[in-house]
């Protein structure tokens, strides 16, 4: 094994282990605190990129079937097991992502029982269930040849055409049903993707990519294990220049000879270009038949994200493919095939996730924990891919394992000692390594204790006082343990004793003459009510019940305007009741409303900064009208420009 | 006999007296609803299943489960767990519910709701108070309004009344009633003075959401045999093309003389 497969394999390894842990932690904590997922967005990433996208772009199962056993093109058996291999992987990790991402796991095999046929759902449910068992038995051959079970594998190979023509048939209904799921939303999806053709739209895309999947999987096999199936034996020298006689001087530079699986891979990838541009077509006819134009043209965002999938999807693989140079070349084609799988996944999205935003009026972005999981079930997937095709014939006759270590699948058992050197202690030891440092990290990363945004607001502690009388207070809103020493004695002296309470307390509440401040202000940064409804309207009931003026349903009108929205500005003022509880002392009275009262901050320094302002000025004692004045923590930190900053925000 | 609520905005004064006696009902919690209200877009959540929204010039209405008569989220429940009864309300089964979430996706006025916050999370939406139906009361959000704004009864009945109270005063109203057609009707249906498209209702002869899928999915077994069967002649025709040249390659073989 080379190194740089190794370094590979550690790499999928680390995120399959981090997926792991996050799924665990989303199996502690549920939905809601590990997703992003809302009411407004209620399908993620879970259900749109891993179950739809990885569907879809696991159609090479059923599309090379079509190929070797119904038509009968003998060119493309090479990629038939690795086909299938990719199908039954991308499957299997599209409905592991799944059953974290519904409500109630433990209940996933209840579509088996309870049936509604109306739904589209319950469909691709039951299409994708008997699919994979599907999948699971044109699988099965490879495993029982390489168990000797000849007798089982007759059987299977009896019935290869049958299950074959099973698979395509019920591939043909689940992916096009995948895109008759948004056909319930004709209100909700953006008008640029929701189109009565969604179904043969998906279906058309789906085997397309899919194929193009099965192309990049038999390339990237080819670069790492067997590079002369790809590079062709002249790799690295340059191509020979041959001669040949062909009546002018002029010599012929002719290329080396180039891999041997070359001309398949180009037969599969030109065929899956076809698909895609007839997928082009479609694209285009749909627009036009279906009234998209004009959404496209508008240049908002939807357009463009429309036009990049296009582009990737349909447009660029064609081009790249009908390109002599690279059609010839393995990079060239392996591109074709990632943008048209790039191209399908964003597909995907911009139909399940992007599409909505407009409607739902909001945005939503995967959290760290669904993208670990969504993540970490396809590097599972692929470090399985890896674990069979290196020891069952599925890339090539003889696989990798067997090359360098043969006869270790023979379930001979007596070299157990040889197992354990090759199979155990080299993998490992390096896999539980990752593990001793990934685990911990993934945990720490995303628990969600440790991330959870801290709440907004903190509740505001009454003053503390100093001494017996309360005449020196401490403050200290946001409990951050800085405290400011506020002279409550000295102030009431200075601002004139018993009389100047309602100075700075506006006693709001009846027969209230000094209410703290934290009384109503209760949180540090969170505007706060001070009006108190339910109260005011069971006073307000019993007021009528004993007067028998108005049955109590009616009792609303005793402040609220009839027939009318309930506003502050239809509502009848507070005075009007509490002229005397609110303002004994026969002060002015301000403009009273209905509405929010300030925040603690807001309240505080709003009511000194006024006053120390002017103060300052008067006695021309500036340091007054400073911020320091009272935060005394302040005073080493701040700079005087930043003091002035400060203090313009109360310029009244 | 199917069940129904009327609702006049012109009546409405935004007390949300029905939205905490829907939610006390319910027996979720008052200040988990407060909460949402401020929290959500539409103040719509598990913990409150009915809010009023501002639906402009200077009217409220109060909006939850419309009871489609073809609703969309009993047509896409893949276990059924959503029904139709045939008094009216649109009912959500626990038991039955798997959790994937479809039904909020495929309602068109975004009413199905999650308990995101729980470990073992169930949908929530109005049930039109089944149970106090079955007693002979009516529903919670009826009885609270002050206004009497919302009114309870057969739709039939629901129906003559919001016609008769248009003809009656038909600078009052508008001359529609929302609800009567839209998505193939609703149980709850609304008479206005103003346009209330802010609560989601569209176009008025905009077809039930069923009928864009259902007709196709009852032909989805179909397709798949007739692609099975399209794929068997398929194969037996090249097949037998195959043997045939196969056969004459033999016979062109054997006509040749061996070197």
């Amino acid at each position: 094994m080379s190194n740089r497969l190794r370094i590979f394999k550690d790499f999928l390894w680390i995120l399959a282990l981090a997926g792991l842990t996050a799924a665990l932690i989303r199996m502690f904590f549920g939905l809601g605190a590990t997703t992003n997922l809302s009411d407004a967005v209620p399908w993620g990433l879970w259900k749109v990129l891993n179950m739809v996208g990885g569907v879809a772009l696991s159609t090479s199962g059923f599309t090379v079937g079509f190929l070797v056993y119904v038509l009968r093109l003998k060119k493309f058996r090479p990629f038939m097991k690795p086909a299938i291999l990719i199908a039954f992987l991308g499957y299997g990790c599209s409905c592991a992502a799944l059953l974290f991402d519904i409500g109630l796991p433990h209940r996933f095999w209840h579509p088996i029982f309870m049936w509604n046929i109306n739904s589209f759902l319950f469909e691709v449910f039951w299409c994708v269930m008997l699919y994979f068992t599907v999948t699971a038995i044109e699988l099965a051959p490879v495993i029982f040849e390489r168990l000797r079970a000849e007798k089982i594998s007759r059987i299977l190979h009896r019935i290869a055409f049958a299950v074959v023509v099973i698979g395509i048939s019920l591939s043909s209904l689940h992916h096009s049903s995948l895109g008759s799921l948004f056909l319930v939303t004709p209100l909700r999806l953006h008008p640029l993707w929701y189109t009565p053709w969604l179904p043969l739209l998906f279906i058309v895309s789906a085997m397309g990519a899919g194929m193009m999947v099965a192309v990049l999987a038999k390339i990237l096999w080819g670069v790492g294990y067997e590079p002369l199936s790809v590079t062709g034996p002249a790799s690295g020298s340059p191509a020979p220049l041959i001669r040949i006689d062909n009546g002018s001087s002029e010599p012929v530079r002719v290329r080396g000879p180039e891999g041997y699986e070359m001309p398949s891979i180009r037969g599969l990838a030109t065929i899956a270009a076809g698909i895609l541009g007839l997928y082009l077509i479609l694209k285009i006819a749909d627009l036009s038949l279906n009234g998209g134009w004009p959404y496209l043209l508008a240049g908002t965002w939807e357009s463009w994200l429309f036009l990049v999938e296009v582009v990737l999807t349909a447009a660029l693989p064609v081009v790249l493919l009908a390109l002599p140079w690279t059609r010839r070349s393995p990079a060239g084609i392996g591109l074709a095939a990632a943008t048209a799988a790039v191209g399908l996944a964003l597909n995907r999205l911009n139909v399940g996730i992007f599409g909505y935003f407009r409607d739902a009026g909001t945005i939503y972005f995967p959290s760290l924990i669904e993208w670990a999981v969504g993540v970490g079930v396809v590097a599972a997937a692929g470090l399985v891919l890896f674990g069979v095709a290196e020891n069952l014939p599925i890339f090539s006759e003889l696989p990798p394992a067997a090359k360098s270590r043969a006869g270790l699948f023979r379930l001979s058992y007596g070299s157990l000692r040889q197992l354990w050197n090759t199979a155990l202690t080299d993998s490992l030891h390096r896999v539980s390594l990752i593990a001793i440092f990934i685990i911990p990290l993934a945990f720490v990363l995303m628990y969600p204790p440790f991330y959870e945004s801290p709440n907004s607001g903190f509740d505001v502690r009454p003053a503390i006082g100093v001494d017996a009388e309360r005449a020196v207070l401490k403050i200290d809103g946001d409990h951050g343990g800085v405290t400011t020493v506020f002279k409550h004695a000295d102030h009431q002296k200075r601002l004139g004793d018993s009389a100047s309470c309602g100075k700075c307390h506006h006693a709001s509440l009846p027969h209230d003459k000094s209410t703290p401040c934290s009384r109503c202000h209760r949180a540090m940064n969170d505007p706060t009510k001070i009006f108190n409804h339910d109260y005011h309207l069971a006073a307000v009931v019993e007021k009528n019940l004993i007067t028998g003026l108005n049955p109590e349903n009616y009792s609303c009108r005793e402040c609220h305007a009839e027939q009318r929205p309930k506003t502050a500005l239809n509502t009848k003022n507070c005075l009007e009741c509490h002229k005397e509880d609110m303002f004994p002392a026969g002060r002015p009275s301000p403009e009273i409303d209905l509405r929010l009262a300030g925040a603690f901050r807001e309240a505080m320094h709003g009511t000194c900064v006024e006053c120390h302002k002017i103060e300052a000025v008067k006695l021309s004692r500036p340091q007054l009208g400073d911020c320091r004045a009272c935060h005394e923590s302040l005073r080493s930190r701040m700079t005087p420009e930043a003091v002035v900053a400060g203090l313009s925000k109360f310029d009244l | 006999m199917m069940y129904g609520i009327l609702v006049d905005v012109t009546k409405c004064t935004a007390c949300e007296k029905c939205v905490v006696a829907c939610t006390a009902s319910k027996g979720r919690s008052l200040k988990a609803a407060e909460r949402d209200r401020a929290v959500t877009s539409d103040g719509l959540s598990a913990d409150r299943l009915a809010t009023i929204l501002n639906v402009g010039e200077g009217r409220f209405a109060r909006k939850s489960c419309m009871h489609c008569l073809e609703p969309a989220c009993v047509s896409a429940c893949l276990v059924g767990g959503l029904t139709k009864s045939p008094g009216g309300p649109v009912i959500y089964d626990r038991d039955k519910c798997i959790g994937c979430r479809y039904c909020m996706l495929a309602c068109p006025f975004h009413i199905p709701r999650y308990e995101w916050d729980k470990t073992v999370p169930y949908v929530v939406k109005c049930d039109m108070c089944r149970e106090r139906i079955e007693q002979n009361l009516k529903p919670a959000c009826v009885e609270a309004c002050p206004e009497k704004a919302l009114t309870f009864g057969a739709r039939e009945d629901l129906l003559l009344q919001a016609r008769e109270s248009i003809r009656n005063y038909p600078d009052k109203y508008r001359d529609h009633i929302w609800g009567e057609k839209e998505f193939g009707g609703t149980s709850v249906m609304y008479i206005a003075d103003v346009d209330l498209g802010a609560l989601g209702w569209p176009a008025a002869e905009t077809e039930a959401i069923p009928a864009l899928t259902e007709p196709l999915v009852h032909k989805t077994p179909f397709i798949g045999l007739g692609v099975a069967v399209g794929l068997v002649g398929l194969n037996w025709i090249i097949r037998r093309r195959d043997e045939l040249a196969q056969l004459r390659q033999d016979q062109a073989g054997k006509d040749m003389p061996h070197e």
